[in-house]
């Protein structure tokens, strides 16, 4: 059977799209997809006092961060959470780190030396970070702009290596 | 078995590579990626083999245990710096807490359940676990802050949790210390929905140590 190099050429553009997507928005391990359950709530306030509503976040993704500084993978995690900070500038992808139920003193005396440019919430009693259930420590969340929870990672990673940063590149608007 | 030797399987397999056409027809190929490829290859199999004798580090069947005992000062030290009451800082150290690692280098879910492991002393006696729940009686008639609760909890290894491929898990379990050595018998269901054929882990003898800081 003769096809036509029209027809063939044709096929080849409609696939095309298709396979930019599936490279686009490959999943690095250790990032589970979740159901897109809607994000509990979340409004809490940093060290000085200012609080951030997760709501008001609603239309741009949002990477939750939950962390504590006497958790091992919290702390080698965290230079690459600054690091995927200043990519992330000016993009509709947003960073929020909560810290779980630590003091101002301990969060104080660990953060500027690992990663001075990062700012936390401060979760003092640890109820927020309970009803948002992650598995362990560190856990990071990836809400999408409808305020819907969509990746999980497990564990501590490098946020600013290229797989990660295309990952989450892709899964903003062009 | 030494770090230095190959395992008899892959001795075999090497073997066999050198008596087939398969090897000398390799004579064919660029000498210096042939050679690095297998010095790579043997690299990562002595890294594998030395890891795995690390005392107190177990792997079978895809996945990593360790198990240890904190003494009393550990205790101490880590939650008087998380700046725990006295009150639960004494309660700690009438405990046993044992720190459990693993990771799970399946394919499949592995199940981590430790109400379902055994502690048992050499004569066979029960060694008795302290649950979560019971954690959270005791810590609500002590009236500790919910701040070190959530702390605490957050060091506690799950009471169950379905591991992915690849992930970790790490945490205390904490136990009444028995006078005796005491071993733990660890079982892990496999696959989603707990299907699989199990993997169960036995420890060596381990001891609890007592808040004067002498062992019991």
């Amino acid at each position: 059977m003769r096809v036509k190099p029209g027809w063939m050429l044709l096929l080849a553009l409609w696939l095309m799209p298709a396979t930019l997507w599936a490279q686009e928005i490959t999943r690095p391990a250790g990032l589970v997809i979740l159901d897109g359950r809607a994000a509990p709530a979340l409004a809490l306030s940093d060290m000085d006092g200012k609080t951030t509503d997760l709501k008001a976040l609603k239309g741009q993704w949002v990477l939750v961060h939950f962390w504590a500084s006497w958790c091992g993978p919290c702390r080698r995690e965290m230079p690459t959470l600054q690091a995927l900070q200043q990519q992330i500038k000016g993009t509709r992808l947003a960073l929020v780190l909560v810290n779980t139920a630590e003091t101002d003193d301990e969060v104080f005396s660990f953060l500027p030396t690992v990663a001075p440019e990062l700012n936390t919430l401060m979760d003092r009693d640890g109820l927020a970070t309970e009803r948002w259930q992650p598995r362990g420590l560190p856990s990071t969340f990836i809400v999408d702009p409808e305020g819907r929870l969509r990746y999980l990672a497990l564990g501590g990673r490098n946020w600013a290596s290229a797989e990660y940063v295309s990952f989450l590149n892709a899964l903003l608007p062009r | 078995m030494s770090a230095m030797q190959p395992s008899g399987v892959h001795y075999r397999t090497l073997t066999h590579l050198f008596n087939t056409n398969f090897f000398w027809e390799c004579g064919q190929w660029p000498l210096f990626p042939v050679l690095s490829y297998f010095l790579i290859t043997f690299s990562l199999l002595s890294a594998t083999v030395a890891h795995a004798s690390e005392p107190g580090i177990n792997q079978t069947s895809g996945i990593t245990f360790s198990i240890s005992v904190r003494t009393p000062e550990q205790i101490r030290a880590f939650y008087t710096g998380r700046g725990f009451p006295e009150a639960a800082i004494l309660e700690l150290e009438s405990k046993c807490l044992l720190t459990v690692g693993m990771q799970n280098n399946r394919q499949d879910i592995v199940w981590l359940e430790p109400s379902k492991w055994r502690f048992v002393t050499g004569n066979g006696t029960e060694v008795p676990r302290v649950s979560r729940d019971e954690w959270t009686m005791r810590w609500t008639k002590l009236n500790i802050p919910l701040a070190s609760r959530a702390t605490f909890g957050w060091t506690q290894l799950p009471e169950s949790r379905d591991l992915y491929p690849g992930e970790t898990a790490g945490g205390n379990i904490v136990v009444v210390p028995p006078a005796d050595t005491f071993t733990v018998e660890a079982i892990f269901e496999t696959a989603a929905n707990k299907n699989g054929a199990p993997i169960k882990f036995k420890s060596a003898p381990l001891r609890c140590g007592n808040p004067s800081g002498a062992s019991k």
